[in-house]
Formats: structure tokens, sequence, C-alpha cells
């Protein structure tokens, strides 16, 4: 579908609507800048380096956390997979803490952690980890044990099994559980910024409220829509470079 | 000279409830270094059970295994195991060129360039020269256990296990992968041990046909099929003694069930 459906055209719509209700006092409030204002200050921001580098600072607290998370959450998930033991002993820790809804963590890490970088990243990596470690271990129960049995064969040493085997074919349910992660994360890293700490799009954002320049509250609200948008599409993008085969062979079911 | 020799061997595996339930009862065979042997069953045997035993894969639980004259505890460097779903023992992200290489590229002093051209070259004796940038998955049937094939010979191992390898392809394919067996046996001095439900195959192939009974299965008897070699795998299911033993092995098979008495 690369020509513009009638869904674009409503996004059209909404956005002229938006224009029309502000600039013929439908809707009359400072608070409700023309749609052009915002594109304008949206415009100049971007041009000034400001909104770049907001967006650049938010994005690399949000990748280093979800790398961290990501590489946590599969380790545990395959010794999850390799020890009944581990399983039974940690199993019911992970049930209990998952339900916290993460933003509920980022008071009592402030504490520990201070306001910056290390808070932050920390809450991205919380958000990747869940999904990544619940994926890591339903992919385990999918390797084919004729593949492990092959490499068992040539003499292949276990650590390569893991490394050439193992982790290739489950790559495909790490990558699944990591796209649910990117959009919880960008939400949690950005709520994160709202609440403390003077950083990224999320700091921007508040401070603008605060100031009353609805104008750039609304280009910061855009900039994160578009944010969303593009990470999701690079990561489908990713999918079918990494684990193209997965759908190629139909075991996506 | 035996290269694979199974002394009594037995499987029994964990029943729900109660003692374990025996499988496979005392099993002894001697494979002699470059004979081409098949193990014919009826299906639910434990076959598999058997070979992926002799390949180190599967601990038995009496008995001992002895490849080249040694105790087998994993698998050993003689032998490699060719799976009978060649569609599950592929690597589905590695092109097929990357999925031969994976047997030899682990091995000490192996560079990446020259593990590629060994599984290029095994991709040329199994007739798949210029397929090696393709994907498992983009292959048919038999050209996928080609892939297999190619993959288990760049081992370069002296025994092949085979299990069941020519099952999951139509009818015709099988006998031209048949053809194919026969030759690169022929051409590399190999030891095959065959694992088959298929009468016409294994005695088609073999120089000796061992027969399984069914569970907890032992070995009935060992049959020489005393066929000329080198022979064509499709014009000796035209010879008189080819129908003889065909006879004589589904007989078995069919009116004892398999049964030792």
């Amino acid at each position: 579908m690369r020509r513009p459906t009638s869904g674009f055209w409503l996004v059209l719509a909404l956005f002229l609507l938006w224009e029309v209700s502000a600039r013929t006092g439908m809707v009359d409030s400072p608070n409700w800048p023309p749609f052009s204002q915002v594109l304008a200050a949206l415009a100049r921001d971007t041009l000034s380096g400001e909104i770049p580098l907001l967006v650049g600072s938010t994005l690399a607290r949000m990748f280093a956390g979800l790398a961290a998370g990501t590489v946590v959450g599969v380790a545990v998930g395959l010794l999850f997979g390799a020890s009944r033991l581990a399983t039974r002993v940690l199993g019911p820790t992970v049930e209990l803490v998952r339900p916290i809804p993460i933003p509920a963590i980022i008071p009592p890490l402030v504490l520990f952690l201070g306001l910056d970088n290390g808070m932050k990243i920390t809450i991205a990596a919380v958000t990747a980890f869940f999904p990544v470690l619940t994926n890591t271990a339903q992919g385990l129960r999918a390797v084919e044990a004729d593949q492990l049995a092959m490499a068992r064969t040539f003499g292949v040493p276990a650590w390569r099994r893991l490394f050439l085997v193992t982790l290739p074919a489950i790559l495909p349910y790490v990558m699944a559980g990591l796209r649910v992660a990117l959009a919880l994360a960008l939400v949690t890293t950005v709520v994160a910024e709202m609440i403390a700490g003077e950083q990224g799009v999320g700091h921007y954002l508040v401070l603008m409220q605060f100031a009353g320049r609805a104008e750039e509250m609304y280009a910061a609200v855009l900039v994160l829509a578009l944010l969303g948008y593009a990470l999701n599409r690079g990561f489908l993008w990713l999918e079918r470079r990494l684990i193209g085969w997965f759908f190629a062979t139909g075991r996506d079911g | 000279m035996a290269i694979l020799e199974l002394e009594a061997v037995e499987k029994s595996f964990p029943a729900r409830s109660g003692p374990p339930t025996l499988a496979m009862d005392r099993i002894s065979l001697s494979v002699r270094e470059g004979e081409f042997l098949s193990i014919l069953g009826p299906s639910g045997c434990g076959k598999s059970t058997l070979l992926q035993i002799a390949a180190g894969l599967m601990a038995p639980s009496a008995g001992t295994v002895r490849v080249a004259g040694r105790a087998v505890t994993g698998p050993p460097p003689e032998a490699v195991y060719v799976f009978q779903q060649y569609g599950r023992s592929l690597l589905p992200w590695r092109s097929v060129r990357d999925n031969v290489a994976f047997a030899v590229e682990h091995r000490p002093g192996m560079s990446r360039a020259r593990a590629r051209e060994t599984a290029d070259l095994q991709l040329a004796s199994v007739g798949l020269t210029g397929f090696g940038d393709h994907f498992p998955w983009q292959l048919s049937g038999g050209m996928q256990q080609r892939v297999a094939l190619a993959r288990a010979l760049a081992a370069e191992p002296k025994i092949l296990l085979m299990d069941e390898p020519f099952s999951a392809v139509d009818a015709l394919t099988r006998l031209d992968l048949h053809r194919l067996m026969l030759e690169l046996w022929e051409k590399r001095g190999l030891t095959v041990v065959l694992v088959t439900h298929d009468v016409e195959e294994a005695v088609a192939l073999s120089d000796r046909v061992a027969l399984l009974t069914k569970r907890p299965s032992t070995i009935a008897r060992v049959v020489e099929t005393g066929l000329p070699r080198p022979r064509d795998a499709v014009e000796v299911r035209e010879t008189a003694r080819f129908l003889e033993l065909r006879h004589e092995l589904l007989d078995a098979l069919l009116t004892r069930g398999g049964h030792a008495h």
C-alpha cells in the first residue's frame, strides 16, 4: 500500500480541522494554537538544532537501556531454559515484579540512581527485560532438537552451538519481544524524563507546558508521534533483514 | 574388520508408572569397514533410537558401542548422523553453502574461505553446483536432502549413519537419491548404516540387511544380499536375487510381524 489511502486523507482533514478551529475561534484558548504555528515552531526548533539534540539524547538513553535489558533478558531466559531449578527459584519473583507499572518505580529509583542517565537507562532496561525474557523462554521451546543434535554429530562445541544454533533460532522470538519493548521503552523513557531531571524530549514537553508556550509543547508531542512511527517502521525493516527466513518458512504461523 | 560394533545394547524409557519400558533388548551388531548395511524394521521398532545410540547422540541403558575400537561416549569424529527430517536439521537462516560449511568451519585451522571452498566442492559432488547462495527453504525436498548429504560428506566421515533419509521424498526422487548414494559410497569408500522400513530400498542398496523385530526390538536375523557390485540402484530391482530377497524380507515383516520367533 504505497498510495495514500482514505486513512491518510482523514489525518490531513484532522490537521485542517485543528487549523480552522483555532483560527475561527471555534476553540478560543491560548492553549490551542493553529496547527500551522505548531509546525512553524517545530521547523524553527528543528533548524536551530534544539529538537534534534533532544531527540538524540532521548534515543541514546532509550537504546542504551534497550540493549542492556535485552542482553540481560536473553541471558536470564537462557538460564531459565537450561535450568529447572533457576525457573523454580527465580520464576515467582519475576512474576511478582512484572505487573508493576514501570513508571511507578521511577520515584524510588530516583532515590538510588539520581535524576539523570543512570536512572533513565535503567528504566528503559527494565522495560525491555520482561518481554524479552518471556519471548526468549518461548523461543527456546521452539528450537529444533534436530538442529542441536546435528551440530553435535559434527563435533561442534557447546558454546558454538549456543551462538550458531540456539541464538539464531530464537532471534525471531527475541525480536518479537523487542518490538513490544521498543514501543514501551519510548513511553517509559519519556515519562522518566518528564518526571525527573532536565533531559530529553520529555523534559522539554513539560518545560514548555509550564512556560505556557503551547506551540512548542504541541511540537514536542508531534515529534514523539513521528518518533514512535519511525521506530516501528525501522524495526519492521530490520526484522525483514535479520529474520526473513522465519517468515519465508512460515514458522511465524 | 569391524568399524562399528554394538554389543548387547539395551534401551529402556521411563514409564508413566511402574518399571521402565524396554524398547531394545540386547542388540549386538558388527558393521564391517566399507560395507553398506541396512537396518530394516517395522515402524515404531526403535530403529532411529538404535542409530542415535550408535551415533553417540543418545546413551544406551546397557551395553557398549565401539567405533574404530574405541568405546563411544559422545558423537565420534568418524561418524556422521544424517537426519530423517532434512527440513528440520538444515539451518534456515544460513545459505546452502554456509549450511554445508557448518560441518567443518569450527575445526582448528579452518578459515572461512576454505570452509566455503569445501562446501562448494561437496555441493558439486551431490549435483548442486550453483545453488550455494540459495536458502534451503527455496529448494525442493530432494534437493534439501542432497544439501544435508553434502554437509555430512564435508566432514569426511568414515561412517554415515542415515535415519530414513529418503522417506520424505517422492518415489522418483528417491530412486535418484539411491543412485547418488551408491555412487558416493563407492567413490569414497564409506561405511553406511541405513535405517529404513522400505524393503526394496534396503535390498537394492545394501550388502547386508539386519532385520529388527517389534518392541522390545532385537535383531531377528542378518541377511547377506549377495547382489553384485558395482550395481545400479534401479536395474538391480529386476534381478532374480533381488525379488527373492524382497519376498523373503517382506514375508518376515508382514506375516510374522517382525517377531523373532
